[in-house]
């Protein structure tokens, strides 16, 4: 695998079905027939995409259908030839492409930037018997990054029974993501440990930035972005919240979403996390027999350059006090599917 | 109860929990709200035939029937029970006291208004 890698990202229903299979199974599939260094499946918890039908599982009968998101890594090869074979798969969605780095040298990411990193830990996996992705919250938090979110996979491929032996090599379960964002330095200095810690551990490494911490204003999104010539680049931006994150009495994440549809968006994901960190916060998850949750929720929503500017208003006033809210560009997204209904 | 009357029971009880997937699918999609609309209407027209169906003086087989099976199957209480959870959850409990009280006031009003009719016809 070159160091120079894409994540190709897939959004879609849960119901969503090719011929009759579900659309999830269907990716799956075609990630492990073609080998992808890793994909990943995640469920979301709300949601909408361009048909604005909202998708919740705050509603008993609405919870059969919830967001689904695919995340696939590996070189440019790879991916062209996966995202070619899902672009004609008869499904409704999103499928975006945006570059990825698989070592720490292999990215042009300059002192002062700012670096999502992306790692992917098994399910159970632990160091020194504490769970390996309280771990690496720990260790990222020490390292003084912004926030980081743990996100259970529900499904995954690994492509080969040797890289599964090395990346789970105590266990070989479903793979979980831990995503963080923080200064490129702080998040070197974090991947340094973390690599001491699992030898083996499989990572990414993308641009984004830093918009907003703890209320805390530090840029606005960019309007045109750099390096955007073609049509279909998009901005996404990343809203992370706790679900204890109240605004008048909602929570943050329900608002959001329920705005942003209101305004139009082209769509929106939540996917709550099971453990994480945001800001000047211990890291945090559920307690037991505590009835409000408190776990972290993080909130994507891709769209044009232009509008992103106008939806950053909305994520603005519902992240006054806290949260923590980050811009990546993306330089292809584009729906596919051909059946019109579902 | 005969044997078709269990094989009806099946039937009718299928014929109400789907009857209830899709108008509460129906009213969930339009209401785009996390208030659960969708069950509350449910429940709410549950009680209302269920009042009828007395106010007829339906009895014996063709009340289990109509009422255990159909109407049983077509209300929910767990569902109302769950959402209320889930409000409190989002830390909404003056949603979730009201989804209580308005479930039982609309509930009660509803039956008595469907026997009040079945009465009458």
């Amino acid at each position: 695998m070159s160091e120079q890698a894409l994540k190709l990202t897939t959004y879609f229903g849960e119901r969503a079905r090719v011929g009759g299979r579900l659309l999830a199974d269907e990716l799956l599939d075609a990630a492990a027939r073609q080998d992808i260094a890793l994909s990943v499946l995640l469920r979301g918890v709300q949601g909408f995409g361009a048909k604005h039908r909202p998708r919740t599982d705050r509603l008993l009968t609405l919870s059969e259908d919830l967001p689904l998101v695919s995340i696939a890594i590996d070189d440019a090869q790879r991916i062209e030839a996966l995202r070619a074979s899902v672009a004609e798969l008869p499904g409704e969605g999103l499928i975006t492409l945006e570059p990825a780095s698989m070592a720490t040298d292999g990215g042009d990411f300059s002192a002062d930037s700012e670096i999502k990193l992306t790692a992917c830990l098994g399910r159970h996996e632990r160091i020194d018997g504490e769970p390996a992705f309280a771990a690496a919250c720990r260790v990222l938090r020490e390292a003084g990054v912004s926030g980081a979110t743990v996100l259970l996979g529900v499904d995954g491929t690994i492509d080969g029974e040797r890289r599964r032996a090395r990346f789970f090599a105590r266990n070989a379960g479903i793979p979980l993501l831990v995503l963080s964002v923080g200064e490129a330095a702080r998040i070197e200095r974090a991947l340094t440990t973390l690599r001491q810690m699992l030898p083996s551990l499989l990572f990414t490494l993308e641009h984004a930035q830093v918009l907003k911490r703890d209320g805390q204003l530090l840029r606005q999104p960019a309007g045109a972005s750099p390096g955007a010539e073609s049509d279909s680049a998009r901005v996404k931006l990343t809203v992370v919240t706790s679900e204890a994150a109240r605004h008048r009495s909602r929570p943050v994440y329900l608002e959001l979403v329920r705005r942003l549809r209101e305004q139009g968006a082209a769509g929106a994901t939540s996917l709550r996390g099971i453990w994480g960190f945001h800001g000047e916060h211990e890291p945090h998850g559920d307690r037991w027999l505590s009835l409000r949750r408190h776990v972290p929720v993080i909130t994507e929503m891709i769209d044009a350059p232009e509008r992103i500017v106008r939806l950053f208003e909305i994520v603005d006033e519902l992240t006054s006090e806290r949260g923590l809210v980050t811009s990546e560009l993306v330089p292809t997204a584009a729906p596919f599917g051909l059946s019109p209904g579902l | 109860m005969s044997a078709y009357a269990w094989i009806a029971v099946a039937v009718l009880g299928s014929v109400g929990s789907i009857a209830r997937f899709l108008l509460d699918r129906a009213i969930s999609l339009r209401s785009a709200g996390s208030f659960p609309l969708g069950t509350l209407a449910v429940n709410a027209s549950g009680a209302l035939v269920l009042g009828l169906l007395t106010g007829l003086a339906f009895s014996g087989e063709a009340l289990t029937l109509a009422g255990s099976a159909t109407i049983g199957s077509y209300t929910t209480f767990s569902t109302w029970m769950f959402e209320t959870h889930r409000l409190g959850e989002d830390g909404r409990v003056q949603a979730g006291a009201l989804n209580v009280l308005v479930s039982i006031v609309v509930g009660i009003g509803a039956a008595l208004l469907g026997r009040t009719i079945g009465a009458a016809l």
